[in-house]
């Protein structure tokens, strides 16, 4: 007998599986778990746990006369389903949830014979080591030896962002016949060129490509650049020492907005940040609440006003958090930019890759050949290469790729069906569209952010169809995280809090605690504060309870072992439940994956080149490790720096990267490492100096 | 906001030590309207030293609310309760210098008024004086922790 056992991960919510043979122990300390019981190899699970609630040998799992029998051997006990089990034994089926510490994990029971090639990680060695945390900052070498690496497989991920057009597509179907060549990366840049650890800015000329310098450069262009040129610019650098290089060179709120509109969120909807989250405003002050009111009260829509600012005096305590409308931070921001001379730093560029320079600089290999428009009959462009050598660099280029839940992946790739199950973040406004008309079943998979709008978009839907009905299908109920004495809310298993991190990571006590917490410590850390949550609003809040009483929204607990298409042309979830003999199945109309997974650095093609040629150290996560300051440190090139921001540092010093005011934490840090370091007109933001130039933003005048 | 200790302390002793004394220049000199004297600068005196105890307590019962921060209204909250008790001190006479005049009215009006100015300060001022002030829980001094 064998046993799976799945969990989420606690940071990034990737659901993790794991075979092992019994027994296992559980703890928080792997040298106090046993290895051998009664003359039987044990395997270990090691978990981690910032509140003590998980003991140095914590559970056993093993089999007598056939069945699998759960012992809890810790002083806070183990949840087995809803039951709190102390020092006692219960036997385990296949379905069951045991908790943990923050750990909800969901057991099958496997015949020996069902394993197939699914073996214990650690490449065949002899560990019998099934699960333990990584905690270390690695080199990506040592990395890429030890774990299978998800680029390993490229269908790990199915859904890209073009690297010219930065369209989201979707694997199966892209290369149709009409389609025009891709342009070929392989002749660009140069290899030859690229392969040297330092390249020479002699060898870049006589690759008779055109060869520019600057100063400055903010490769990425979206929301991070954007608040980091802003911060250096206020900061004194001047626009033409700047250069950005985006495939998105319109607006530097493109590609978000278009994955807010994907999620069901149109500009005049309400987004998930603070008031003081303000990517126009290096100051976060007036917010986004006080301007608001400000234009309401000259509206004479006093108590709208009012509210407002009663939500920015007393959340989340006693009223809703307040957060803007989408529509107004965009208009702020590109008044910001028309402030800053944005368009004038902006172009078009696909970075292909970077190196460092013998003149301790770096160059920037990216191509300026513009895609043609999407359904325009003219044909692509002649290639147009080039290089910009450059000696600060800021990395901001958002989420690598977007990740499916395995088993929806799995489901596109034998089905190539890209219109019935479909990630939240892609255009689907398919779904509703076809709901309103003809009414149906929706299965939504994940409890966030995302989840919360799609059930308002479901809703509105219902209003012109009433035959809709919602199934929310998640692996385990919630039990709320915790941390010290503090209880995350969970009302309906949607567990709240305002932003996504509690809001003492952004500047608080949180944050400094993080900040100098060793990686051990910091994982523990991000585990406790980590998970899916959702802003609690009044009104969402009544439409989940409304849906439970009326009966069209359900929900469901439950691993899902697969999903196919039934002859009926529907998808149909199975799941593996407890109570229900065997497995339970969900035909459904559609299945929306709100898991919100973004996948790891490595799959985008400048990114993986970048760790891999320059052997990179990666966190915990997988991700970029940066120092306090957001710097990439072994990318430092004599005086040449190298910063990174955006989810692609999730899991480093800086719990909430991927947000306003996480961007502009990061921008104001590395602003201040540049000017320590003597960067070329940048100074620090402070006292009289930083007074004056919020009156020029005031005033709208050039910083 | 979401305060440090640290943050907590030092923006206390700068607003005090700034706006607070600006205020209570004007009562002490009496271009409010108010009878002179050096009552004013004892009451902002113990007003800061005692503030930094508050502190502490408030640091603890932060750690209560999960998102650790400490609402707009609750600084309210804050700032009442430590009103009362600065008045309770001087009238049953455990504060030297403040005891002796004792008067609840003029003392409300100061205390309120530099509560008012502080208050509003450490939502603007200190954001657009120190733009890193909000990024380190209110701490204006001192430098960033230097390693990874
Ligand atoms: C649906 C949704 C809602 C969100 N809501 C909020 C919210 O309410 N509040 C909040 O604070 N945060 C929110 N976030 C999180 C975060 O603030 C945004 O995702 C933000 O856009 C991240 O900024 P970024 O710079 O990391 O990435 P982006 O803004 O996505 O910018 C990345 C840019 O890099 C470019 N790029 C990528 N590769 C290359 C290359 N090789 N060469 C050239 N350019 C390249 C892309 O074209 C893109 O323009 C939300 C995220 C999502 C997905």
């Amino acid at each position: 007998m064998q046993l799976q056992l799945t969990w989420d991960d606690p940071v990034t919510e990737e659901p993790q599986q794991r075979v092992s043979p019994l027994p296992i122990a559980f703890g928080r300390e792997l040298e106090q778990l046993p290895r051998e019981i009664d003359g039987q190899q044990v395997h270990q699970i090691v978990l981690l746990d910032t509140n003590s609630e998980v003991s140095r040998y914590h559970a056993l799992i093993f089999e007598v006369a056939g069945e699998v029998i759960l012992e809890d051997r810790s002083t806070n006990g183990t949840t087995l389903n809803e039951e709190r089990l102390i020092r006692g034994r219960r036997p385990l089926t296949t379905g069951d949830t045991i908790r943990i510490g923050t750990y909800n994990i969901t057991i099958a029971l496997m015949q020996t014979e069902d394993v197939g090639t699914t073996r214990l990680t650690g490449g065949g060695s002899t560990s019998t080591v099934v699960f333990s945390p990584q905690t270390n900052i690695l080199p990506a070498d040592e990395i890429l030896d030890e774990t299978p690496a998800p680029s390993a497989s490229s269908s790990n991920t199915i859904i890209n962002f073009n690297p010219e057009t930065d369209n989201l597509e979707s694997q199966p179907v892209i290369s149709t016949p009409t389609a025009p060549p891709q342009p070929s990366r392989r002749v660009f840049p140069p290899a030859d060129v690229f392969a040297a650890e330092r390249v020479s800015i002699n060898a870049l000329h006589a690759t008779g490509y055109p060869v520019e310098e600057i100063d400055y450069t903010a490769i990425g262009g979206g929301m991070g650049s954007f608040v980091w040129v802003d911060t250096i610019r206020i900061c004194g650098v001047k626009p033409d020492q700047i250069r950005v290089l985006t495939l998105r060179p319109g607006r530097p709120y493109e590609r978000y907005e278009a994955l807010l509109r994907n999620c069901q969120i149109p500009r005049y909807k309400r987004i998930r940040s603070g008031s003081d989250s303000c990517p126009d405003n290096v100051w976060g002050w007036p917010g986004y609440a006080l301007r608001e009111a400000w234009r309401e009260t000259f509206s004479g829509r006093i108590p709208s006003a009012i509210s407002h600012l009663w939500e920015v005096f007393s959340e989340p305590a006693f009223a809703d958090t307040y957060t803007p409308i989408a529509d107004n931070v965009f208009n702020s921001m590109d008044r910001e930019a028309a402030r800053i001379g944005w368009d004038r730093m902006v172009r078009y560029g696909s970075v292909r890759a970077i190196r460092k320079t013998e003149d301790g600089r770096y160059v920037i290999a990216y191509s300026a050949t513009k895609p043609p428009a999407a359904g325009s009959a003219q044909p692509p462009a002649a290639s147009d290469y080039r290089f910009l050598v450059a000696k600060y660099i800021h990395l901001s280029t958002g989420y690598p790729a977007i990740k499916l839940l395995n088993d929806l992946q799995d489901y596109r790739q034998s089905t190539g069906d890209t219109r019935k199950v479909v990630h939240g973040y892609e255009p689907h406004d398919h779904v509703y569209e076809y709901l309103e008309k003809n009414g149906g079943t929706i299965v939504i998979r994940g409890f966030g952010i995302v989840g919360s709008q799609i059930m308002d978009r479901v809703y509105k839907a219902r209003m012109a169809n009433a035959k809709i009905s919602v199934i929310h299908l998640s692996r385990s109920p919630k039990a709320g995280n915790k941390f010290g004495v503090a209880k995350r809310y969970v009302e309906n298993h949607w567990e709240f809090q305002p932003f996504n991190w509690p809001k003492g990571t952004w500047g608080g006590d949180m944050r400094s605690m993080l900040e100098a917490a060793d990686p051990l410590r910091r994982r523990e850390l991000l585990e406790a504060w980590g998970g899916t949550t959702t802003a609690s609003r009044g009104s969402w809040r009544q439409t989940v309870k409304q849906g439970l009483k009326e009966g069209w929204y359900t929900l469901k607990f439950g691993q899902v072992d697969k999903v196919e298409l039934n002859e009926q042309g529907k998808p149909v979830t199975y799941v593996k439940s407890r109570g229900y003999q065997g497995i339970e199945k969900i035909e459904a109309d559609f299945v929306v994956d709100c898991t919100g997974l973004v996948s790891d650095p490595r799959e985008n093609p400048l990114l993986k080149d970048l760790i891999e040629h320059h052997n990179l150290d990666l966190n915990p996560q997988m991700r970029f490790h940066v120092e306090n300051d957001f710097e990439i440190k072994k990318m430092r090139n004599d005086k040449g720096r190298m910063y990174a921001a955006g989810v692609i540092t999730l899991g480093g010093p800086y719990a909430p990267v991927d947000t306003f005011l996480g961007l502009q934490y990061a921008a104001h840090r590395s602003a201040e490492a540049l000017a320590g370091a003597r960067a070329p007109k940048i100074g620090h933001l402070e006292g009289i100096g930083s007074i004056w130039q919020w009156l020029k933003w005031a005033a709208n005048m050039s910083p | 906001m979401t305060p440090t200790l640290f943050g907590r302390w030092q923006t206390r002793i700068f607003l005090l030590a700034t706006i607070g004394l600006l205020v209570t220049w004007g009562f002490a000199s009496g271009i409010f309207g108010t009878e002179r004297g050096n009552v004013y600068y004892w009451v902002l005196l113990y007003y800061a030293v005692i503030g930094l105890a508050w502190d502490i307590l408030y640091n603890y019962l932060q750690k209560f609310m999960w998102d650790h921060d400490w609402p707009g209204a609750f600084q309210l909250l804050a700032g009442i309760a430590e009103g009362i008790l600065l008045a309770i001190l001087a009238a049953v006479g455990v504060l030297p210098n403040v005891s002796d005049h004792f008067d609840l009215l003029m003392f409300t009006i100061h205390y309120a008024s530099i509560w008012v100015a502080v208050y509003l300060a450490s939502w603007v001022v200190m954001r657009l004086l120190f733009p890193r002030w909000r990024f380190r829980g209110g701490e204006w001094v001192g430098k960033w922790r230097r390693t990874s």
